[in-house]
């Protein structure tokens, strides 16, 4: 039921292309994404904001057609075999909205009316703690247990493919572990999950695989581990020194008081830098040494400092965003 | 496609908009208070007096068509539209055709009761029963079908559900000329053909003839059989039928169900 790599991934996305608008103002926002979901994984879509990732989702979920490229949702057409996909399915977007002076039971009712084999409300409830809250309007609730909500209606059809746009964006930390728990046991129980992040800590937590998403492109894929793969090390400390040369040194940059190596063999250039150091007496102040990590290759390529990764093209500025 | 038109789904969406429509206070007012204000002109009028209860009759059409059907429909798609709620029934299994039906709905039925309670409320005041009732029942559902689909048009350019209230003016204005070209109707012929292709116009036309027998727009007296009352319905009629197939496709092609970004 879990993970198998004979069985056929449960999303296959190839060539995506999404242009809003059009003649000189049309912006592509989605070019080129190749994406494979593995049955019975957790996969997140990690990318700064205005990344596409949302763009991208919409086309999987069957809202809106895809500009060009091929896309298969449990190997059917997410809009022509729109009915069929539904009901094995459930959708988290990123944002949404709901009647507010239904109360959440009601809302929940009325969600359970329009599936065709829901899960029981009580049981909703109780999984997303929403039971306390059941006979309050929606108009009062807060913003997480709103969200809540939300993820109930998602999950309520028991659907075998989870599609989560961002679902722990403006939770609080407490609410935030709740949801990656929840999303673990769907995975657990043999669901695939397709999820939407901008936060390392949750792509790092929930994911099996990895997809990167920068300026409307997949610009790395695979485990964390493997990601972090072959990207330099670190090494940096206070003040615009000069340094010689350095075995397995790649890159130098003196900037905002700081200078950063990169490497390839931290250890190696590490001893040497510290020799070196010692025989000049030279002191390095804050000095950071690190090997690759998942934030180190985000935040290379959210900067555009990865020199495979396309820049950011003119009038799309991304805001970082990491919590 | 494995999942067509649901019926059981619908009446589950339209029983949940029912009941937000009753905690909505405005809206319930529109959808069922106001259009029962009508019939009081039949109080103030003389009793047994058809030609007053044929303008209280066109006006409680005019009313209903405006406010449980017209007007509702239109604030409640885009109030929806713009809280994303119909964003995310969409991820659902719901169909949109599903959604369109289940919206209208509930002022649809305020609408049909409404025309059908008339009937019987009607001999308290000595007012004759309908020369034929099957015209009259057609005349009552072509109105809802007619003003749901100009419901759906307008969404298709209303930004908000304040817009609404801007938006909806070419409708009702349009309506509304009806009750209005009896008066202008003699002193120019070529001003009373357009008023008569207007849907308010054709409108209360099919109720004149269909229930009161009357025989054009100045008539106060019933003149028509109920044979010939087939054969004078047929002019309204075919207006009604253009106004809502041309309404229906204007509004399928620019249907949205999200607000523009």
């Amino acid at each position: 039921m879990n993970t198998n790599p004979g069985s056929k991934p449960a999303v296959q996305v190839r060539g995506l292309r999404r242009t809003y608008g059009q003649g000189p103002s049309a912006y592509e926002a989605v070019r080129g994404v190749d994406l494979d979901v593995p049955t019975g994984s957790i996969t997140a879509l990690l990318g700064t904001n205005g990344a596409g990732k949302t763009s991208t989702l919409e086309v999987i979920e069957g809202l809106a057609p895809a500009t060009a490229g091929e896309i298969r949702v449990l190997g059917m057409d997410p809009i022509s075999e729109r009915g069929a996909i539904r009901r094995r399915t459930g959708v988290l977007l990123q944002r949404s909205g709901f009647s507010g002076d239904l109360t959440v039971r009601e809302t929940l009712r009325q969600w359970a009316g329009t599936l065709s084999d829901p899960l029981p409300v009580d049981e909703m409830l109780e999984r997303l703690s929403l039971t306390e809250r059941a006979d309050v309007r929606m108009l009062a609730l807060s913003g997480g247990e709103t969200r809540r909500v939300d993820l109930a209606c998602a999950l309520m059809g028991d659907p075998e493919l989870v599609i989560l746009d961002e679902p722990t964006t403006g939770l609080d930390p407490e609410s935030r572990r709740e949801v990656w728990r929840l999303v673990s046991d769907l995975r657990d129980h043999g669901a695939t999950v397709l999820i939407t992040t901008h936060y390392l800590e949750e792509a790092e937590t929930l994911a099996d695989r990895l997809e990167i998403m920068h300026a409307g492109e997949i610009v790395r894929s695979g485990t964390p581990t493997q990601i972090a793969e072959g990207h330099p090390s670190m090494i940096s400390f206070e003040g615009l020194i000069d340094v010689p040369e350095l075995p397995g040194l790649t890159r130098v940059t003196r900037e905002h008081h700081r200078t950063t190596l990169e490497t390839s063999a931290l250890q190696e250039t590490l001893t040497e830098l510290m020799l070196w150091a010692r025989a000049q007496d030279v002191r390095l102040d804050d000095l950071d040494a690190r090997s690759p990590s998942l934030e180190s290759v985000f935040l290379a390529i959210a900067d555009g400092r990865d020199p495979d990764v396309p820049q950011t093209p003119a009038g799309s500025t991304p805001e970082r965003s990491l919590a | 496609m494995t999942s067509a038109f649901s019926l059981k789904r619908t009446l589950n969406l339209a029983r949940w908009n029912a009941v937000l429509l009753t905690r909505n206070r405005l809206a319930f007012v529109y959808a069922v208070v106001l259009p029962v204000l009508p019939i009081l002109i039949m109080l103030a009028g003389e009793r047994g007096d058809p030609a007053v209860g044929a303008t209280s009759i066109t006006t409680v059409f005019l009313v209903v068509g405006l406010f449980p059907v017209y007007y509702n429909v239109l604030s409640q798609f885009v109030s929806r539209r713009d809280e994303l709620v119909l964003k995310r029934m969409r991820t659902g299994e719901t169909r949109d055709a599903e959604m369109i039906v289940s919206i209208a709905l509930p002022g649809i039925v305020s609408a049909l009761v409404i025309s059908a309670v008339v009937v019987p409320l009607s001999q308290l005041f000595e007012q004759p029963l309908p020369v034929n009732p099957v015209l009259y029942a057609a005349a009552a559902v072509l109105a809802v079908i007619m003003f749901t689909a100009f419901a759906y048009w307008t969404a298709a350019w209303t930004r908000s559900a304040e817009a609404a209230q801007l938006t909806s003016m070419p409708i009702i204005l349009l309506a509304s000329l009806g009750p209005l070209g009896a008066s202008l109707a003699d002193s120019n012929e070529t001003l009373a053909r357009i008023i008569d292709a207007t849907p308010g116009a054709a409108m209360n036309e099919l109720v004149r003839v269909g229930w009161f027998g009357f025989d054009g727009a100045e008539a106060t007296e019933k003149t028509l059989s109920f044979a010939e009352t087939w054969s004078a319905a047929g002019p309204p009629l075919i207006v009604m039928a253009a106004w809502t197939i041309a309404a229906c496709s204007l509004a399928s092609r620019s249907m949205r169900w999200e607000p523009r970004s």
